[in-house]
């Protein structure tokens, strides 16, 4: 078997649910099959909004985020239904577990798409076999239509799913790059939104052909980092691996220490605690990360450990915030036994760009003092490009070692 | 139920300091109640509450007989807030009704009173918690916490109560609270004797290594006389057996010491002083075996045997010395 | 203490007084219920010390006996038995007196029930009203100040003062504000001339007391007198008495944090404005902030959200007026919901002063309601 696969290379799936949602609801409730369903936020109400739909409703031009009246206009017989996340939820534990039996090398990226890698995968079969043999089990157990795109790379086998749908498998070869993905709008491609396309655009840019072709010092100056990867995307080359853990990963920072002996001194045990949400907020910042959830872990002198957590209002990353709720973690569990070990974590991760921080009627005048170098700085960035201003990194932090490989994932995810 | 007047002749150092503060109307935001268990603290405290809210003092006193005297004392007044541990702890749930309770103004009027029993239980953070909220001077409130060991909380916390040192118990008051606490009569005046704090002395109820010893103790003086050629084998084979360190001899010793004391006692006719109360008829039997100086010389030794213990001379060498010494 | 009374009336009197009453409690005798006779009637009495109700039954209203045979005494009853019991009893009548050792014997037909009970003087002895330091308002109009305020109050005890409604008297206006740091509302009602006398300092009151009296207060109530001693607020209708503790504390000075100018204003439709940002708030509500986005255009609005992962919307909303600069602001879509929704003029008019600075809102033609958001900063 192993003749379908490459010597030097890789064999990449990435499989996509199709209209997920609404999939679910008819796996369901068989009664809604080949009918018009869409899930909407608010059904009950004339000015929901389309969430997502069934293809059958697709057909008649219902779409995502088009009010609920339009769509009921363009196709009055369809079943309007609410969200049931807990479902969904539900089956995308279901499908990444069969989906785990052909290999440990599942990355999933959301509730209903994942890679696999299954280069090592030969005596399965062919990939094109695999492949279809997922898709019929994806159906047959949990009545669940998915596209599969087949590439040598992650890049290429989400382009790959994207194209026949739904139930479709798509193989991208490298060599048939200039006829099956330079053709498509720049807008096609994955990791290009709305904004992006513009921009791309004003560069006369609207093929991802142009893109390969255009100019890497240009996409620098105007896109950034970024342009070059999106450019070298385009060529097909694309080297992120599929990585299981990815998705735990990012999600927490964490540092832990082993105290010099066992003990109950409070002191000290506050002065670690200290130390801790001092390494794990320097990283914290140096990644641009916030996080909601505190969890404090205690090994006693007897190696009995317990993890407690708590999720917080607002998101956190400064060393005083974060110690002051491991102090609180602290003083509410533990039970007074001698301690060996602490560790502080901040879970919950997400990009500082993704958040926005609600001003507060009694401190908001203290920002105001870079009101005005914010706006320079953002008009200056539309004319000349992000790379403009960098913010500066105070040189004295320490990299913490122990931690390094996680850091080193860590950015490799952010930089994708 | 304690009255003040008892509260001042058990405690009169604390209790004039408060009296002090009434009539000077210096009453501070916080005081920490220290001393061993026993000595009063919870009594004390709520005389505090009561003397605060009290609507028709006499001096220093609360009158107890108004609603506010005796709602403090039922635990119904709705503006002192009472808080003891709930099992081994002071719970969470605990400490965030009481910040909680920090945030209204009292139900009645506007002085609060927080007691806080066994308060080194309390979490630095609410114990912090609770002193900043009682610095605002504007507040009508005191805080009284109570400890059995003040240096168990933070020296900031310390630092911010007037603190009220409670003194041991004197013998007599162990000895009441002893048998306030259900021990017999009997036992109570050996208890105090031996153990100067209440938790320890009411422990001595439950413990059969100190029953067996005081059996011991009684086997050994009665072996003196009767068969004095068997009491270096006794005192090497059971004595020392039972006795296992220097502290549970001292403990031996202590044992014996309050026996030749009650001798004296029997022979100068003061029954009240006596300690061994159970055993008042051997007590009469051996007295008059032994002249008052005997006795004396053997109170002697015994003393000088303890401190030989301390001196760290071998048990056994100072056991077997003092057996053949009572002997004499 | 000795009284026979109707049935119906101390049925109804113990709804309302149970309201208040937890089943967990501060001090032992809160589990219980008060009741007192005087001549004039039956008083009950619940509380959860946070909150407590009074009702009053009259020896006679309108014509009808409600209570006779009158003693008068107190005492405190288990709150666990004593409504159970009344509801249940056979007849209309009902017989009820206490002994000198607190003991409640209650007789109906051939029913006699012995309750334990306890000394009255152990309840805690509330305020009572001050008349020279009281006023009337209409319940329909404290019903409105509250509902226009109190949402606002916040619910994390993080800054415990602002979880109340901050009421005073200036310049003989009465002005409730509530702020929860983020958003702030404030109404103000000129006081009559007759309501001129009163005085009070700044009070703040507790935002779950004041929901919970909005429950209370019927339809059928007139008037309210409102009363505020050192410690406690007291509202009373007709029959009913509500008692709230207060916040201990100062209110925060808000009125200098409201910006008096404004570089841009818009005048718009309430209600379209309303809609718009809660149907953009259908694909905001999947981010954490529940964030939308407002950019003004020439004499329209552009209302928009964008989650990644869900959709992205945009909606167009006309003006009335735009004037001044061009801007663009992002907010909790939340808050603004709540503020618009309180509003029932036609039109709304946002002063704007800077993406980073508050802006307020007030209905037009009405000076009386002010409602102020701070937006949030984006990265």
């Amino acid at each position: 078997m192993s003749k379908w696969y490459p010597k030097n290379g890789r064999v990449i799936f990435h499989v996509d649910m199709n209209s997920f949602y609404a999939s679910v609801e008819m796996a369901y409730d068989p009664s809604l099959k080949t009918k018009a369903i869409a899930i909407a936020g608010n059904p009950e109400e004339r000015r929901g909004i389309i969430v997502t739909s069934s293809y059958e409703a697709r057909a008649k031009g219902v779409k995502t985020t088009m009010p609920l009246w339009q769509a009921r206009r363009l196709c009055p017989e369809l079943i309007v239904l609410p969200p049931n996340f807990e479902r969904y939820r539900k089956m995308s534990r279901e499908l990444f577990k069969i989906m785990a039996e052909i290999t440990d090398l599942v990355q999933p990226v959301s509730i209903d798409e994942g890679y696999i890698d299954v280069t090592d995968c030969s005596h399965l079969g062919s990939p094109i076999e695999i492949a279809s043999q997922l898709q019929q089990r994806l159906k047959a157990e949990l009545d669940l239509p998915c596209s599969i795109g087949i590439a040598p790379n992650k890049f290429l086998a989400k382009m790959g799913s994207d194209m026949k749908k739904p139930m479709g498998i798509t193989i991208i070869r490298k060599r048939e790059l200039k006829d099956v993905l330079w053709p498509l709008d720049i807008g096609e491609m994955h990791g290009v939104g709305e904004k992006t396309k513009a921009k791309f655009n004003d560069q006369n840019i609207y093929t991802i052909q142009d893109l390969v072709d255009a100019d890497p010092y240009l996409l620098k100056r105007v896109f950034g980092v970024n342009g070059v990867r999106l450019q070298q995307k385009a060529k097909g080359e694309d080297k992120r691996p599929v990585d299981p853990d990815a998705v735990f990963e990012f999600k927490s920072i964490g540092n832990s220490e082993t105290l010099p002996e066992d003990t109950v001194e409070e002191a000290t045990i506050l002065g670690l605690l200290r130390k801790l949400s001092k390494k794990v907020s320097e990283r914290l910042i140096r990644k641009e990360v916030v996080g909601q959830t505190v969890q404090l872990m205690i090994r006693y002198y007897d190696r009995k450990t317990i993890t407690r957590s708590i999720t917080l209002a607002k998101f956190l990353h400064q060393e005083q915030a974060i110690y002051q709720v491991a102090v609180d973690l602290f003083e509410t569990h533990w039970n007074n036994e001698p301690i060996r070990l602490l560790g502080v974590t901040v879970q919950g991760l997400v990009d500082k760009s993704e958040i926005v921080e609600q001003l507060d009627l009694f401190h908001y005048q203290e920002m105001l003092k870079d009101e005005g170098l914010q706006r320079t700085i953002d008009q200056l960035t539309e004319r000349y490009g992000k790379t403009t201003f960098k913010k500066l990194q105070s040189t004295t932090e320490q990299q913490p070692r122990t931690s390094f490989q996680k850091d080193f994932l860590d950015d490799y995810r952010t930089s994708k | 139920m304690k009255t003040w007047t008892s509260l001042k002749e058990d405690q009169p150092v604390v209790m004039k300091m408060i009296e002090r503060m009434i009539k000077d109307d210096r009453m501070a935001h916080a005081y920490l109640l220290h001393g061993d268990p026993g000595t009063g603290k919870q009594a004390i405290a709520l005389h505090l509450a009561m003397r605060i809210f009290c609507k028709s003092p006499h001096g220093a006193e609360p009158c107890k007989t108004c609603t506010d005297c005796r709602r403090v004392e039922s635990g119904n007044h709705p503006d002192l807030h009472w808080l003891k541990p709930e099992g081994a702890s002071i719970k969470k749930e605990q400490i965030q009704d009481l910040q909680r309770e920090f945030t209204y103004q009292g139900l009645e009027s506007n002085k609060k009173v927080y007691v806080i029993e066994n308060s080194d239980k309390m979490t630095t953070n609410a114990a912090n918690r609770l002193l900043k909220f009682l610095e605002e001077p504007s507040r009508e409130t005191t805080a009284i916490l109570l400890t059995d060991n003040q240096y168990r909380l933070l020296d900031t916390i310390r630092s911010r109560c007037q603190l009220l040192a409670l003194r041991p118990l004197s013998p007599k008051a162990l000895e009441a609270a002893l048998i306030n606490e259900g021990i017999s009569p009997h036992n109570a005046r050996l208890f105090q004797a031996i153990a100067p704090q209440l938790e320890q002395a009411k422990a001595l109820d439950q413990d059969t290594w100190f029953a067996d010893a005081r059996k011991l103790m009684v086997q050994l003086v009665s072996m003196l006389h009767s068969r004095s050629n068997e009491s270096l084998f006794f005192v090497e084979k059971q004595w020392m057996e039972h006795f296992k360190d220097r502290e549970q001899l001292k403990i031996g010793l202590n044992l014996l010491l309050h026996w030749f004391k009650d001798l004296i006692y029997i022979q100068i006719e003061d029954n009240a002083s006596l300690v061994m109360l159970d055993y008042k008829e051997q007590l009469e039997q051996q007295a008059f075996r032994y002249t008052k100086q005997q006795l004396t010389t053997i109170l002697e030794t015994i003393t000088h045997a303890v401190r030989k213990l301390d001196q760290n001379v071998h048990p056994t060498l100072v056991m077997e010395q003092l057996t053949l010494q009572m002997q004499r | 203490m000795k009284f026979t009374i109707q049935r119906d009336q101390l049925i109804d009197s113990l709804q309302h007084v149970m309201k208040a009453i937890s089943p967990r409690v501060a001090i032992p005798i809160l589990t219980g219920i008060k009741i007192e006779a005087t001549k004039e009637g039956i008083k009950l009495t619940g509380s959860d010390s946070d909150i407590s109700i009074e009702s009053f039954i009259p020896v006679e209203e309108d014509g009808l006996v409600y209570v006779e045979n009158i003693e008068p005494g107190a005492i405190v009853v288990q709150a666990k038995y004593f409504p159970d019991i009344i509801r249940k009893l056979p007849l209309k009548t009902i017989e009820i007196q206490t002994d000198d050792n607190y003991q409640m014997t209650i007789l109906s037909g051939g029913s006699e029930f012995h309750l334990n009970g306890q000394d009255a003087e152990e309840y805690p002895h509330l305020p009572v009203l001050h008349t020279d330091n009281s006023f009337e308002i209409k319940h329909d109009l404290l019903k409105e100040m509250i509902k226009q305020t109190v949402f606002a109050v916040s619910t994390v005890e993080t800054r415990p003062i602002l979880t109340g409604v901050n009421m005073k008297v200036i310049d003989g206006k009465l002005n409730f504000v509530a702020t929860d740091s983020h958003r702030l509302a404030s109404r103000v009602l000129p006081l009559s001339e007759e309501q001129k006398h009163v005085n009070f300092e700044s009070i703040v009151v507790p935002g779950k007391s004041l929901a919970e009296l909005n429950k209370i207060i019927e339809e059928n109530d007139e008037t309210v007198t409102m009363s505020v001693s050192d410690n406690q607020i007291l509202f009373q209708t007709k029959n009913i008495y509500f008692l709230s503790r207060l916040l201990d504390g100062n209110y925060p000075e808000t009125d200098r944090l409201i910006p008096d100018q404004s570089k841009t204003v818009v005048k718009t439709k309430t209600k379209a404005l309303l809609q718009a940002i809660d149907r953009a708030s259908l694909l905001a509500k999947e981010n954490r902030n529940n964030v939308v986005k407002l950019e003004t255009k020439d004499q329209h609005l552009e209302i928009s959200s964008n989650t990644p992962e869900v959709g992205q919307v945009t909606e167009d909303v006309v003006t009335e007026s735009t004037e001044g600069e061009s801007l663009k602001i992002s907010f909790s879509a939340k808050y603004m919901i709540d503020a618009l929704r309180i509003i029932e003029e036609e039109y709304v008019s946002i002063y704007f002063t800077g993406a980073m600075r508050p802006f307020v809102i007030r209905p037009d033609q009405n000076d009386q309601i002010l409602q102020l958001i701070l937006p949030v900063r984006t990265y």
